[in-house]
């Protein structure tokens, strides 16, 4: 009976169409596009990752949708509505973690909820709450009062996506969030970060996320759909459904289809990676 | 004798990495310091006494050479004068007028460069405005102005307070526009995807972020305000040290000039050492970065 207010499946989270972002070089005027004829629908509730070789635009794109870039040509909607700018619903963590070095876990976890509009009508306590709930979930007890440069690289992106998820964001927008870190820590964190994506909906109501890495059996583990990008300009060049099912466990990584779907975008992308290293 | 050698190695190198770990906890600021339990001339307090004897050594040689006490006291003839003039109370009493100028002056100049600091640093057409007026005046020494001050302010304490303020604004300016510019744009970034308003990441973000740029320039803009005010109170004041300096001088009382001086040493010494503390207790994530040092 509630047809109309129920959020239909055909309404996508997130809309990109024939996005484009040109740069212009200041002094000589020299244009570089960057991102160009970028058409996407992002499903609510889907992991969505993008691969693409080095230099080719998928930060851009992950900073347009985040509302810091602005596209110079297409258009961006979420739910409906056009992107103007940055805004709480849509959560960023950054490949470098972006801590605030002079605040300890606990207020870096807190921040937006202190400062930001995602706080706004919580009580202090409600706040304290929070961010406990997710200083715990990411399993970071403990250190609540240690400062950032005193924690490893693997801390420090537990402390990010905490501090992510606090800010209680529709959509989850990641650059390369683990792209720092070594190969185990990595490990580890992907498994754990499906599990909290999985684990913070309520009633399986997940959160959309778009993860952006240049790890290819990343994006397969992680991922419901891979968008595979092409660079000069960067380019939708695939879009690749990862019918691996979930709950995802370390095992599926030695599984053939893995196997078969990590060749097949990596055919994709191989000939621009050797060119672009040559 | 291999083994001998490869125990030996061991030893060493366990050794240089639990120094290297200290040192790194330590600022690497004083590295003789690890190995300071059980052997005193390894520790901090006997490498300060020692580097104050062979000074003093010194001193007291040259002091014997010169053989003039008015040109050359030697430094027990100060030690006596200090003993004197702390006795009396008139070391403490300059000390703490020079003092409360250098704190007013420190708090006025702090008062205008730090904001203005923000503001030229966050405003192009403020910048464009402002620059150019500081550039000028940044190379005219503090001491040029004193004469015109004798003039404006006549001979007082304003005129050091002037003078000083002025010697600590552009240090503390420039070492402020400095930090502002080099704060990090992503954790700006990360604040407005957080909905952050812009008012509180200049409160939050951009003022701590600024700081330990700024802590730097309050201890360069303290050391040049304590060098200059000597050189105001000299010439333009009825009080302080400077003033005490000149006055003994012209009595021709030497080792009283150099008690003085000594005094000067030591609170700019002391003061140093406060601020340090205070820039290691305000921003400690600075160390961490090898910001701030």
């Amino acid at each position: 009976m509630n047809v109309a207010t129920m959020p239909s499946k055909a309404q996508p989270k997130l809309r990109l169409r024939n996005v484009s972002k040109e740069y212009v070089a200041p002094r000589t005027g020299q244009r570089t596009l960057a991102v160009s004829d970028f058409t996407l629908d992002v499903r609510a509730g889907e992991f969505l990752c993008i691969v693409g070789p080095s230099g080719c635009g998928k930060s851009t794109v992950l900073n347009m949708i985040a509302g810091l870039d602005q596209p110079t040509g297409g258009d961006i909607e979420m739910d409906g509505h056009h992107v103007r700018g940055p805004g709480a619903e849509r959560g960023v963590m950054f490949q470098d973690y972006a801590l605030f070095p002079w605040k300890s876990v606990r207020d870096n976890v807190g921040f937006g909820l202190r400062h930001g509009t995602p706080g706004a009508g919580l009580t202090a306590a409600e706040r304290n709450d929070r961010v406990n709930h997710f200083v715990n979930m990411v399993g970071l007890a403990g250190a609540e009062a240690k400062f950032p440069h005193q924690l490893s690289g693997g801390m420090k992106q537990r402390v990010a996506l905490a501090r992510l998820l606090a800010n209680g964001p529709d959509v989850l927008l990641m650059d390369e969030p683990l792209g720092a870190l070594d190969a185990q820590t990595r490990m580890v964190l992907q498994v754990e970060l499906l599990r909290i994506w999985g684990e913070a909906a309520e009633e399986g109501d997940r959160k959309t996320v778009v993860f952006i890495t240049h790890g290819i059996d990343e994006a397969v583990f992680l991922a419901d759909r891979v968008v595979v990008m092409s660079s000069h300009p960067g380019r939708v060049s695939a879009v690749i459904d990862i019918d691996i099912p979930r709950p995802r466990r370390e095992s599926i990584r030695s599984e053939p289809r893995f196997g078969q779907l990590t060749d097949e975008i990596w055919s994709l992308i191989r000939d621009e990676a050797y060119q672009a290293i040559a | 004798m291999v083994s001998l050698m490869e125990t030996r190695t061991a030893k060493e190198l366990a050794e240089v990495a639990s120094e290297s770990d200290v040192d790194r906890k330590a600022g690497a600021r004083y590295p003789g310091s690890v190995r300071a339990q059980g052997r005193f001339w390894q520790a901090r307090w006997f490498i300060v006494v020692r580097a104050f004897s062979v000074f003093i050594g010194i001193w007291y040689l040259v002091a014997l050479w010169v053989a003039s006490p008015i040109q050359m006291p030697s430094p027990f003839k100060v030690l006596e004068a200090l003993i004197a003039l702390g006795r009396t109370g008139e070391l403490f009493d300059h000390a703490l007028i020079s003092a409360t100028r250098l704190v007013i002056s420190l708090v006025i100049s702090t008062l205008i460069a730090v904001p203005l600091g923000f503001l030229m640093a966050m405003n192009r057409e403020a910048n464009a405005f402002i620059d150019p007026i500081v550039e000028l005046l940044r190379p005219i020494s503090g001491i040029a102005w004193i004469p015109l001050g004798l003039f404006i302010f006549g001979v007082g304490g304003t005129l050091p307070i002037f003078i000083m303020a002025y010697v600590a604004f552009f240090p503390l300016l420039l070492n402020t526009i400095d930090g502002v510019k080099s704060i990090d744009r992503k954790l700006m970034s990360a604040a407005e995807t957080m909905g952050v308003s812009r008012s509180a990441r200049l409160l939050h973000i951009a003022v701590p972020a600024a700081l330990p740029s700024v802590m730097v320039g309050f201890r360069i803009a303290f050391a040049s305000a304590w060098a200059a005010i000597i050189a105001a109170e000299l010439i333009g004041s009825p009080s302080g040290l400077g003033f005490a300096i000149e006055w003994y001088r012209q009595l021709l009382m030497s080792p009283k000039v150099f008690a003085f001086i000594a005094m000067i040493g030591a609170i700019g010494y002391l003061c140093d050492l406060g601020l340090r503390t205070l820039q290691h207790k305000l921003t400690p994530w600075a160390e961490g970065m090898g910001i701030g040092q």
